[in-house]
């Protein structure tokens, strides 16, 4: 599999951060984003990036001066139709993204893949208006953020996504250093769906707020799990408010099942607008 | 347990002693049952055979739920004036120590852990010198609960994690090798779920989330299908 021009639709944090990965694998790459200020604000921050990683010395400069030119800020009707894949970062609302894969589908050249970075919309039901022979080539690319650091991408088949397209994307991405995991198309994928219950049942283990016990369990979970940062601790970085939003989202997909039942602890963080770090108030404070 | 049980126990069970007079009773099917027997045999092998009474601690990791812990440990409690400390990791803690008030601290030293240190809970201050001094001599380090209500925390969040990734395989999302992975280079977990279970021993997780499942009847701590197949739970 050959791929030479990437777009990236949205250039959010996720959409900055997979433009700057693919920039650095040396691809030409469109960022798009609906509002073009946005987008080339956008542009400023990746090449600030890239300077620092140089100052860092983990870029040579000689490279860096070669991906600069290679990443353009573009209007959608204005990107190049030749492109080999186009990701789609844009917020998370399905009729939109929907409406942006018709317009690709018509935009694009016949053998270009299209794919979603979405965490929560099922892959099958995003590409489901689209034409039967582009539906084989759309399909799920999940990053994690930050992209250009995060290894993982989850690659997650739609019904009619052609798996040769899969498999050989999962090689390139491969080949390219990251570990590509190809998984079906059900709620969640397999990080937000499997680590659900680091934050789930740590929270029932506390119940009610109590900073002493939110203490012991992240402790508990660092120093005798093993992991990098406690629950509550990492729940105050991801955003109380968007992983309460995540587990309501993985409980409705599931009908209502049990073990994605989001917590009323969560419920009351979020109501009085402690989101977590970026409101200097979650679990913990940051006063 | 029929009674006697607890006699029975101590002629089958490996009792061991050190400087500080303590006896661990500990079934062969612990995973830490060699390291156990190799370091306190090796200190004090000849008074291995010693009788309850000369010991100052008795340390039970049994692998038993709730109900069967409690029948044990409260003839264990009649046949010694020691302490006790027990491995209430696959138990309902709080009524553990409710109903056996001569164990006063709880270990959790069951399930593998990739940090080599241990939750433990202290109900007064010399069991928390004893459970310390014990968890050292093990190479240890115990991190400490302020109480103890259902139960310890690490055992029973790592079993939902594990759980969850059985479903998905049940489900048919991925494969092991993937969805360990993913966990791994997505959100920097130390081991895959799948891995990190087969660590643990699938029997014992899926004994600690049926246990879960009975004590408060929530149906989210049922257990995969997946899991039992894989755990050869019947």
């Amino acid at each position: 599999m050959e791929i030479k021009n990437v777009v990236v639709i949205g250039t959010g944090t996720m959409g900055q951060g997979i433009a700057q990965w693919f920039l650095q694998q040396s691809l030409i790459v469109e960022m798009v984003d609906n509002n073009f200020e946005f987008a080339q604000a956008g542009q400023s921050r990746i090449f600030d990036q890239l300077d620092t990683l140089v100052t860092k010395g983990k870029l040579q400069a000689s490279d860096v001066a070669n991906f600069k030119p290679r990443l353009k800020v573009k209007k959608l009707e204005e990107i190049n139709p030749q492109a080999d894949l186009i990701v789609e970062a844009i917020y998370e609302d399905k009729e939109a993204k929907k409406e942006l894969f018709k317009k690709l589908d018509e935009m694009m050249k016949a053998d270009a893949i299209i794919a979603s970075n979405t965490s929560s919309f099922p892959i099958t039901e995003l590409g489901k208006d689209l034409t039967e022979a582009r539906q084989k080539r759309f399909l799920g690319l999940h990053f994690f953020n930050p992209a250009t650091i995060m290894k993982l991408v989850e690659v997650i088949n739609g019904l009619e996504t052609d798996r040769k397209i899969s498999t050989n994307l999962i090689t390139w991405f491969n080949q390219k250093g990251k570990v590509a995991c190809e998984c079906n198309d059900a709620p969640g994928f397999i990080v937000n769906r499997v680590a659900r219950n680091f934050y789930g049942e740590s929270l029932r283990a506390v119940e009610s707020y109590d900073l002493n016990k939110i203490k012991e369990v992240d402790q508990v979970m660092r120093e005798v799990g093993g992991f990098k940062m406690g629950p509550f601790e990492l729940m105050d970085l991801i955003g109380i408010d968007v992983n309460f939003s995540v587990t309501e989202s993985v409980y409705k997909a599931f009908f209502d099942e049990p073990r994605f039942k989001p917590h009323r602890l969560q419920k009351e963080m979020v109501d009085g607008k402690r989101y977590g770090r970026k409101t200097k108030k979650g679990f913990y404070s940051y006063e | 347990m029929e009674k006697g049980m607890a006699e029975k126990l101590k002629k089958d069970f490996i009792a061991m002693n050190n400087e500080s007079k303590t006896l661990v009773i500990i079934d062969e099917v612990h995973p830490m049952y060699e390291t156990i027997k190799a370091q306190f045999e090796t200190r004090n092998a000849k008074d291995a055979m010693a009788s309850f009474d000369v010991y100052d601690l008795v340390v039970d990791l049994t692998i038993l739920k709730t109900k069967n812990k409690i029948t044990f440990l409260k003839e264990l409690a009649r046949t010694t004036k020691a302490e006790i400390i027990s491995d209430l990791t696959l138990c309902w803690g709080e009524m553990v120590l409710k109903e056996t008030p001569k164990v006063t601290g709880a270990v959790s030293l069951l399930f593998y852990s990739p940090t080599n240190n241990v939750e433990y809970y202290a109900g007064t201050e010399k069991a928390q010198t004893q459970i310390e001094g014990f968890l050292k001599q093990l190479g240890k380090t115990g991190v400490k609960h302020q109480d103890l209500k259902l139960g310890f925390h690490y055992p029973r969040v790592i079993s939902m994690i594990v759980n969850e990734a059985y479903f998905a395989l049940g489900d048919n999302l991925a494969t092991p090798e993937s969805i360990d992975l993913a966990m791994k280079f997505g959100v920097n977990y130390p081991l895959g779920p799948i891995e990190w279970g087969q660590k643990i021993g699938l029997k014992h997780i899926i004994n600690l989330l049926s246990e879960y499942s009975e004590i408060t009847e929530d149906p989210r701590y049922r257990v995969s299908t997946a899991l039992k197949m894989t755990g050869k739970y019947i």
